[in-house]
């Protein structure tokens, strides 16, 4: 029997097509297991609603953006994202979500991520086990950050420029590479919009994104030192 | 025609031999814009500089205090290809660089840092801080002892006999350590297979990652370590029972020993597999010579 513990959140906000929908409730009929978990998301999305809307305790965007080489933060408003966006859990999400509630249920920590209609993102925690403390905190950044964008835009245009100073098998053996990392990232992408709450694939981006600037600094390098 | 045959010999003939003394503790840095610098090391306190070059161009050796630098200039045109072969104290850290220069380096104790565009580059020996770089070239490294970084674009990175921290990164080539005595580990590739067979130490941290490829760890009888797997579209295989403590979606985590260690393998698109020492396999590693015809259509 194929549980449907991975798309129970879609059912809960409705996002599932008709057909799933009902193949879902189907199952749920059958399998105490996933008619379980669908109670425990009830209730925390139930608890998560009233609680009071509070920033990031801690902001991750900083350590992510360092490993992808992007030197400021591209941290959007909490508030006014907050204004536009639903409620909407993974299962995993729901899961930190609700040791967060359980251990400041009287404080009301604030956690909620987005999904869906925006192309805001949560990029989740930490690459190493031994950060798993900061697993239950979640940062909104744009997966599409300008920073990054702008800095990949600034060395692909030396590049460009300077092509002419550069061994066209060099150039080939560059842009080849660059493919293959975008492919990579492209995948990554894809991936992540399926599963946004995957700490392994938040990471994984990150590192490929950082991969692609770390050759076009390189491809840069070449460049200045021929001129 | 006889000065003809006598001028093209000449041209054929090394034109450059020199030897100088060198004090304790220099460093050899030689810049080739193309060709080859051959480094070894000899049981003499003396730089030895033997060149094939362009009569055209002229060999600079300047002995400083602390450097002796090798460069050429050229009296008509362009910067011409020169062949280096040069003897060195088996001490003596080396700096060398080129564009499309391949690099080999045998038997030296000191410090190594080379880098090429074009170039291969094979490390046999260094010590401290050995760092090997290329654009489209393979790195090879052997025998060597420190903190050791290496960084290809295009091509493999293969390491064997090495004792010391490893951070080894490409982007379209393989990466395979073998018979490696470490406690750092950091591997990565995005279009490659990786390949660890070494060491793994109580407190030590391996990390070995790829997007298109399969990883293989070695994991040696008795070894304490927190194993962190992570795959998207790939499979998870061990020559030894394992027994998972803590399960995601497509990442899982179990303890060896007291799990001391922190080894992380991941892989986007393939396969990680465990193995016991030695019996590493090739796996999906693709064949250089396939990745070059690829590259020429």
């Amino acid at each position: 029997m194929t549980h449907w513990t991975d798309r129970l959140s879609d059912y809960l906000d409705g996002a599932l097509s008709s057909a799933d929908r009902l193949d879902c409730a189907r199952h749920l009929e059958s399998c105490a297991e996933c008619a379980a978990t669908l109670d425990e998301l009830r209730r925390v999305v139930a608890r998560a609603q009233v609680l009071e809307n509070r920033a990031p305790r801690a902001d991750l965007w900083a350590g992510i953006a360092s490993r992808i080489g992007v030197s400021s933060p591209g941290i959007t408003s909490l508030g006014a994202e907050r204004a536009r966006r639903r409620v909407a859990f993974t299962l995993p999400q729901l899961a930190a979500a609700s040791i967060v509630l359980v251990l400041l249920s009287a404080g009301g920590a604030w956690l909620a991520l987005s999904r869906g209609g925006n192309h805001e993102i949560p990029l989740t925690v930490s690459r190493r086990t031994d950060d798993t403390a900061a697993a239950a905190t979640v940062s909104w950044v744009s997966r599409a950050d300008p920073k990054y964008d702008a800095r990949v835009a600034e060395l692909q245009k030396a590049l460009d420029e300077g092509r002419g100073r550069l061994d066209t098998a060099t150039v080939r053996v560059i842009e080849k590479n660059l493919q293959i990392i975008d492919a990579a990232i492209g995948q990554a992408r894809r991936a992540l919009a399926a599963d946004p709450a995957n700490q392994y694939l938040n990471v994984h981006l990150a590192d490929t994104m950082r991969r692609k600037l770390d050759l076009l600094r390189t491809a840069s390098a070449l460049v200045n030192a021929r001129t | 025609m006889l000065l003809t045959l006598a001028a093209l010999a000449a041209l054929a003939l090394p034109q450059t031999d020199t030897t100088i003394a060198v004090r304790p503790g220099s460093r050899l840095d030689v810049n080739n814009f193309g060709g080859s610098i051959t480094v070894k090391a000899w049981n003499q306190s003396t730089v030895r500089v033997q060149a094939d070059h362009s009569s055209h161009d002229e060999i600079e050796i300047a002995a400083g205090p602390t450097v002796v630098s090798v460069r050429s200039s050229s009296r008509r045109g362009g910067p011409h290809t020169v062949d280096y072969t040069i003897s060195v104290p088996a001490w003596m850290s080396l700096t060398l660089s080129g564009i499309y220069t391949d690099i080999t380096v045998e038997g030296v104790t000191g410090e190594v840092t080379a880098e090429s565009v074009q170039g291969e580059i094979i490390c046999r020996g260094g010590s401290g801080n050995v760092s090997l770089k290329s654009v489209e070239g393979a790195l090879t490294l052997e025998k060597a002892r420190g903190r050791i970084e290496l960084n290809t674009v295009n091509d493999n990175i293969t390491v064997t006999d090495v004792v010391g921290d490893v951070t080894a990164e490409s982007v379209d080539g393989d990466i395979e350590l073998t018979n490696v005595e470490s406690s750092n580990i950091d591997l990565t590739t995005v279009d490659g297979g990786v390949t660890y067979d070494g060491t793994i130490k109580d407190g030590g941290h391996y990390s070995l990652s790829t997007h298109d490829g399969d990883v293989e760890l070695g994991v040696p009888p008795g070894t304490n370590a927190t194993v962190s797997v992570s795959t998207f579209d790939g499979d998870f295989e061990a020559d030894f029972p394992v027994s998972v403590t803590n399960t995601t979606k497509r990442r899982f985590t179990f303890t060896l020993g007291s799990g001391s260690a922190r080894v992380e393998v991941e892989s986007f698109d393939g396969d990680i597999h465990l193995r016991r020492p030695g019996q590493l396999g090739p796996g999906k590693h693709r064949d250089k010579n396939h990745n070059d015809n690829e590259d020429n259509q």
